[in-house]
């Protein structure tokens, strides 16, 4: 494999040196912006009169050599308004540009390089801080929601630090990750949960542990052009962020900032009470032609105690968030610095989320040629977190399904704990207990640090080298004293307690070492090329030990424990070594061109596929610059985009190549069975993506639009392909079947209004993608999902389906005349078996989108975002439980039970309720309802002083907002809340509600004092 | 330009490191090539094939006394459910599990039969035992499958391409093979010597005393009473098998003295919580609970002590749910999580039985004896029946008060043709469909040749 890495850097070397030796005075210097102060790239700097001309790199910098002194150079860039300066004498022109148009200046990072916006041939959606700074969002994932077209964020729960899912076009994958490829400061960092233990579907989030407010822009990769740059991994898209540096030229300033509020679920779950259910269960006991009485269920005894079990459990959350940042620089060195503290109550009584951050940036330019720079994120959180979802032991789960009939506490003010007689068994735990009395903590920790430096080798060509970790340390410290569902109910796994702890660390190493090379032809043919290499490396060290039979509840630690039988430690190290490239090619900024290729070599892909090359071409044509076009007066830009290529996706797991075989037990002896089959083959999953759009802007910029629709086609899919039995194996890890995403998306920005001080500004962005499984191993269903009743799971991946189907039997309604459920007889054989399970639904939207609406007058601001769904399916799986018709009489039932059937010729929807008849509680799409949402996600009214007031106290601004998020949600979903997702990060089971905690409403004051 | 080419050197060296990034070994996984070509592997592979066995064990118990009139419903997991309304599915993941478990068991045993000859330096007594203990492996998960489900894939290798789609082979040529296997094994099985104490060599690991009670077993179901009485009756002799004074110590503890072939769990390797886990199923969730009708059986006089098998607890009783629990299936820390798929007291019962079918009822060498001896252990009250059907029907009840839980009532119904007439009267939704497992429908859709092929009924 080395010589091919010899024969692309040889050809790199013959690219490299096309250098005009021409004979002159050397100039250099940095181009920054007015606005912000920060470094611009692409513009094109001449020497007048001439052809000799460079553009700036990705730092702002040029070199140039020109003829004499007395040269004058010239400046210019679309969007930016051009300039003319004498050089005089001088070595170093440094120069402060203003923008003309919106948006088109803006300063855009792609990856290893930085442009403006108006040289980009692909496909990118910047998100500015400015969007989501009065949204209490805990991390920089949750604050893309909405706010980007073609990027769909849902968040799974209303669980502080909880998981969210985040796509970009669609899901590429069944078996491997959906998850973009997050990178900060050029480290790609760790994502999804970051603990191991199960707490029954909500998940952390690593990226809770970066503050949003220490962002200065988040990109998204949406293309092949775009994407094919990180190669193996970019297939879901690139996510790119980048924390806040210092500016130069610009004084010292200082931002404080206050957040202060309160959290409350957004919507309680409307559930029977005692009398009410009582009722109905003494109705499902007759109707199975037993005696209620003698069951215990006795009108005005058992309903004696009615306890509200979602009031007892739920709380209104206190949310704070404290930061204070120092920001400044000069000409040769800039600063950021900040520390903040963020502490969010849950709305389930123990649980909560508490975080510390710091982060600095620092970047020295110590010579002309030489400039070198770091940045550190270190992070320190403590999450209190409680069952739910699927555990029967939830906090928020439980108490939906606890009979009313009994109270969490005894006349002694005592919690009831399980086996107490006067308590309902299982499988009821009292969620009181159960959320009081466990000890669920984990405790994350974040560093994430790199150091760079940057030598201009020769005028132009830049060799940059960067070293970064980012370094995890998670802690979990559980414990569950003998008063709870495991710790005393389950004998065999507590009995007296049970506690867990483990220890995890994960570390990735990464080098990155770049050579970017700017040049001009004579004659407008500007060239910015860039090659690198990057080796990743990375290691995932655990253990974790659990212990029982504590002496007393007093006695949490495992030091106590009487058995410590259970423990583990692990070690696992995967690697990428890469090398890459992208030339960059325009001609007098109106067409355009961009070739990118990535060539990774993976420790995940098969003996025999260890290497692959990920290349993408695109090209953009800037209409408005045509001389027929200048007759269009409002026209400001217009640039069309194609764009073509492949990327990869090699996040399919450790070692799922080999045919190994692992340690097993016998009666004390240790061996070794067999754990999977050998694939040499395995490799990558790959999309093709093909990408057409357009940027553009009118009216002076108060109108821009980006239109782009794709039609992306992955192959070699991971797939543990399922293999009979007879072999000995249940499947075999293969690259087997393709997905497609095709779909369209628009971006509009608006100002509508902007006079007479009053101005008001639109963002909308709207989202279709259209997925489907296009070819699997075989045409026969695979299910996933939930166990269900009747039919063997909840979901199915099926060819010519998307991801994310619902498979069930079909409900056709309640049968008048007996109350009984009746169910289309697919296979029409005269009865209703599995083979009746068809397609129900799907959870993935046809159409998503956000909308922003700001207006500021004197000071004064209002912002409106709202966001929505429309065309997915939920499936309301609590319903099978809570709305069961009388499958069990072991939980309370939803208000809509009252509607079932109770005599002939009742029309409803909701069958007769029977003691232990399953068959009316058949998993069937009466329990999949329409997801559709439309959300004010956030809105907030915000005042800035005047000027004049706080400038007299030494203060730059003062301000003070409110702010409201999932202040009101417009469904037809009959469930709390249709953006939960029970399997957090799952793909072919989204979209399942399963006694998921919904969302929370947040309303705050805050306060911003600049300094 | 020179420095450009000296960092190119210095890339193109960095490149050296590449191996230790792109292959790094895996800590918890051996591949392959490297798991069976020493002699020193032999063990570890061995083990892996008990392992294998030990994975069938609670499915099969599940199997044997859940799909019969054992058990109601007391919980919440769907699978249990279709065991507890007998409306068992072909979804059904117990069904599943079963199935892999057999062909999981089988594909360790091929391998060892394929590989094993082949490794140099084995000693020849190492190297036949463990053939002859593949033999036996083989034979036994073929006896329990196509007790199950019927006609089934017979798997001689480890061939993926043709096991991937196999056909049903008769039930006659599959139990032609196992015959054939136990025969193989029984020949080259060490013996152990009458009196031995040690659990390792009598109930851990195979002797040649086990595969006799195979057969026994064996014969049994072929209806050869005269072969299942001299089996049986040779187990019986051995001497290294004795009945424990009391049943309570059959129901409590591991490894008892009576104990034939016992699957054994340490306090590390509990199977916990897991779905098959037995008890996570009959005392943990209780998400199954003996039936009213066992628990009257149980409990009376003709039972005596082997009333241990099940317990009451007031503090369960409500609802539908009777209170009582099962009780052989304990927790590692009680010493008491292992699972019997073979003891002694079957042993008296497989002979009773088949001296019963031969006519000999009384006497020393009569049915009546060997239930006799059973039934003074327990504090039973002796029987005198005479009568040769009546012998017959004791021995039944026999089994249910002997043998409640491990995994035979089912089995037992069917071979001897009472499954419709017991079942239908105890669940309204019994059909003889269920005298058969359905192939679990994974396989019928993965594997070609069973597409089509499912059992009647499902």
């Amino acid at each position: 494999m080395r010589n091919n890495y010899r024969l692309f850097w040889g050809i790199l070397l013959l690219l490299a040196p096309v250098q005009l030796l021409a004979q002159g005075l050397r100039i250099s210097g940095r181009v920054t912006s007015e606005q912000d102060g920060q470094p611009v790239p692409g513009v094109n700097v001449v020497v007048k009169g001439t052809t000799t001309g460079i553009s700036t790199d990705a730092s702002g910098n040029y070199s140039l050599t020109v003829p004499g002194a007395n040269t004058v150079l010239l400046f210019t860039s679309i969007g930016l308004v051009s300039q003319e300066i004498n050089a005089g004498n001088r070595t170093v022109v440094n120069v402060v540009m203003k923008e003309t148009v919106n948006e088109l200046a803006q300063v855009v990072v792609t990856g290893y390089n930085t442009t403006q916006r108006k040289d980009i041939t692909g496909s990118v959606t910047s998100v500015s801080p400015d969007k989501f700074k009065n949204i209490p969002v805990a991390s920089f994932d949750q604050a893309l929601q909405g706010q980007a077209a073609g990027v769909q964020v849902t968040q799974s729960s209303g669980t502080p630090g909880g998981g969210l899912t985040v796509r970009v076009r669609g899901n590429t994958s069944i078996s491997a990750s959906n998850r973009p490829l997050f990178i900060v400061d050029g480290v790609p960092v760790e994502d999804g949960n970051l603990t191991g233990r199960d707490f029954g579907g909500q998940q952390d989030n690593a990226f809770a542990l970066f503050n949003p407010n220490d962002i200065e822009s988040i990109e998204v990769l949406k293309d092949a052009s775009a994407k094919a740059i990180y190669g193996s991994r970019a297939a879901n898209g690139v996510v790119l962020v980048t924390t806040k540096r210092g500016r130069s030229g610009q004084k010292t300033t200082f931002t404080a900032d206050v957040q202060r509020g309160l959290t409350e679920i957004i919507r309680r779950p409307d559930m029977l009470n005692a009398t009410e259910l009582l009722e109905l269960q003494r109705e499902a006991v007759t109707n199975a032609g037993q005696d209620p009485d003698q069951r215990g269920l006795i009108k005005g005894v058992t309903d004696g105690v009615n306890t509200d079990w979602v009031d007892e459990v739920l709380r209104r959350g206190v949310y704070q968030q404290y930061q204070l940042s120092a920001q400044g620089g000069n000409d040769k060195t800039q600063f950021y610095l900040s520390g903040s503290y963020r502490d969010e109550q849950g709305v389930q009584l123990n649980n909560g989320f508490t975080r510390y951050t710091a982060q600095f940036k620092f970047d020295q330019k110590a010579t002309s040629k030489l400039s070198f720079g770091a940045n550190i994120t270190a992070s320190y959180a403590k999450n209190k977190r409680v069952k739910g979802d699927n555990f029967l032991d939830g906090v928020y789960s439980g108490a939906i399904k606890s009979l009313p009939y009994y109270a969490p506490y005894n006349e002694q003010g005592r919690l009831y704990g399980p086996n107490d007689p006067n308590y309902a068994g299982f499988p009821n735990f009292n969620p009181v207990g159960q959320a009081v009395l466990p000890r669920f903590v984990s405790y994350t920790a974040k560093f994430l640090g790199g150091v760079y430096g940057e030598y201009e080798i020769i005028p132009n060509l830049r060799f940059r080298t960067k070293a970064s970790v980012d370094y995890n340390n998670i802690t979990e410290d559980n414990f569950e004293p003998s008063s709870t569902a495991i710790g005393g109910f389950l004998e065999s796994v507590g009995g007296q307690g049970y506690g867990d702890f483990s220890n995890t660390t994960l570390a990735t190493l990464i080098s990155t070492n770049t050579l970017a090379y700017n040049f001009q032809l004579p004659g407008k043919h500007r060239f910015s090329t860039l090659a690198g290499f990057e080796v990743l490396s990375r290691q995932q060290r655990s253990n974790n030990v659990q212990g029982r039979l504590f002496p007393s509840d007093d006695f949490t630690y495992i030091r106590s424990a009487g058995v410590v039988d259970q423990g583990d430690s692990y070690l696992l190290n995967s690697g990428l070594i890469s090398t890459f490239g992208e030339v960059r090619y325009d001609y007098d900024e109106k067409y355009l061109a961009t070739i990118t290729a990535r060539y990774d070599g993976s420790s995940r892909f098969g003996k025999d596929r260890q290497f692959g090359v990920f290349p993408s071409a695109s090209v953009a044509w800037r209409l408005s610059s045509e001389p027929f076009m200048q007759r269009f007066r409002f026209l400001n830009d217009l640039k069309l985009r194609a764009s073509y290529g492949f990327t990869g996706n090699e996040r399919i797991g450790d070692f799922q190549f080999l045919g190994t075989w692992a340690s097993v037990t016998y009666s004390g002896s240790t061996g070794v069975g067999p754990s999977a089959l050998v694939n040499p083959l395995l490799q990558w999953e790959r999309t093709r993506e093909a990408n057409i759009g357009f940027d553009a802007s009118f009216l002076n910029g108060r109108l821009s639009v980006t239109v782009d629709a794709y039609d992306n086609l992955t192959d070699n899919l991971l797939f543990a392909q399922p293999i009979p039995l007879t072999t000995g194996f249940g499947s075999v890890q293969g690259n087997i079947g393709k997905v497609g995403n095709r779909g369209v998306e628009l971006t509009i920005s608006t100002v509508n209004i902007d006079r007479g001080g009053i101005r008001w500004s639109t963002d909308l962005n709207l989202s279709h993608n259209q997925n489907k499984v296009v070819e699997l191993v075989s045409n026969e269903p695979i299910f996933r999902g939930y166990t269900a009743d009747g039919v063997s799971r909840t979901n199915v991946i099926l060819p010519g389906q998307p991801l994310g189907t619902f498979w069930g039997l079909k409900f056709l309604g309640v049968d008048p005349a007996t109350g009984n459920a009746i169910y289309d007889d697919k296979n029409g054989d005269g009865r209703i078996s599995p083979e009746d399970g068809q397609v129900i639904g799907n959870a993935q939207p046809k159409l998503t989108g956000g909308f922003t609406n700001r207006v500021s007058w004197k000071g004064i601001e209002l912002s409106v975002l709202l966001q929505g769904s429309y065309g997915n399916s939920i499936l309301n799986f609590s319903n099978t439980t809570l709305l069961n018709a009388g499958a069990d009489i072991e939980n309370n039932q939803t208000r809509k039970a009252l509607q079932r059937w109770r005599k002939e010729g009742d029309i409803t929807s909701v069958p007769r309720y029977e003691l232990g008849n399953s068959y009316n509680n058949y998993h069937s799409s009466r329990f999949l309802e329409d997801g559709s949402f439309v959300r004010i996600k956030n809105l907030t009214v915000g005042y800035n002083l005047p000027r004049q007031w706080v400038t007299r106290y030494g203060m730059t601004s003062v301000r003070f907002y409110a702010s409201a998020t999932n202040l009101y949600t417009l469904t037809r979903y009959s469930g709390p809340d249709p953006e939960v997702s029970t399997l957090d990060g799952s793909t072919v089971s989204q979209g399942i509600d399963f006694f998921t905690l919904p969302q929370v409403k947040t309303i705050l004051g805050g306060l911003s004092i600049v300094f | 330009m020179r420095s450009v080419r000296y960092i190119t050197v210095l890339l193109l060296v960095s490149l050296a490191s590449c191996q230790t990034v792109l292959e790094p070994d895996p800590v918890d996984l051996l591949v392959d090539e490297l798991v069976l070509n020493e002699p020193n592997d032999v063990q570890p592979v061995r083990l892996g094939m008990y392992n294998a066995l030990r994975g069938t064990a609670a499915s099969t118990i599940i199997a044997g006394d859940f799909t019969a009139d054992y058990i109601q419903f007391n919980g919440t997991f769907t699978d249990n459910r279709e065991f507890g309304n007998k409306q068992i599915t072909a979804a059904n993941s117990v069904v599943n599990t079963l199935w892999g478990a057999l062909y999981r068991t089988i594909y360790v045993a091929n391998f060892i039969l394929e590989t094993l000859p082949g490794v140099a330096g084995v000693p020849e007594s190492t190297r036949k035992q463990v053939l002859a203990e593949a033999h036996f492996m083989r034979a036994w998960a073929n006896f329990i499958g196509t007790y199950t489900y019927g006609d089934i894939p017979q798997v001689t290798s480890t061939n993926q391409a043709a096991n991937r789609n196999i056909g049903r082979t008769a039930r006659a040529t599959i139990l032609a093979s196992v015959l054939a296997d136990y025969q193989a094994a029984l020949a080259d099985l060490p013996a152990v010597a009458a009196g031995s104490t040690n659990v390792t060599t009598n109930a851990t690991y195979l002797n040649k005393a086990t595969c006799q009670a195979a057969l026994a077993r064996f014969y049994l179901y072929q209806r050869n009473w005269a072969q299942a009485e001299t089996l049986a009756g040779q187990v019986i002799a051995s001497g290294i098998y004795a009945l424990e004074t009391n049943y309570s110590d059959v129901v409590l503890k591991d490894f008892t003295r009576e104990s034939i072939l016992e699957v054994g769990y340490s306090l590390s390797d509990d199977p916990g919580t897991t779905a098959t886990s037995l008890n996570n199923l009959l005392v943990g969730r209780r998400e199954v609970i003996p039936s009213n009708q066992l628990i009257t059986t149980l409990v009376s006089t003709e039972a005596g002590t082997r009333r241990e098998t099940i317990g009451f607890n007031v503090q369960n009783l409500r609802g539908s749910d009777n209170g009582w629990s099962v009780r052989k299936y304990g927790t590692a820390s009680e010493d008491n999580n292992n699972i019997v798929l073979m003891r002694l007291a079957e042993m008296y019962l497989i002979r009773a039985e088949a001296r019963a079918q031969q006519g000999k009822i009384t006497g020393a060498a009569g049915a009546v004896a060997d239930l006799n001896v059973l039934r003074t252990r327990a504090n039973a009250p002796a029987i005198a029946l005479t009568a040769q059907a009546d012998v017959v029907l004791a021995v039944e009840r026999e089994r249910v008060y002997e043998l409640a839980f491990e995994g035979h009532r089912w089995y037992d119904l069917v071979r001897t043709g009472r499954a419709q007439a017991v079942m239908s009267a105890f669940s309204p939704n019994w059909t003889s469909r269920f005298e058969l497992w359905p192939i679990p429908q994974s396989e019928i859709q993965q594997n070609p040749a069973l597409a089509g092929k499912q059992n009647p009924g499902y």
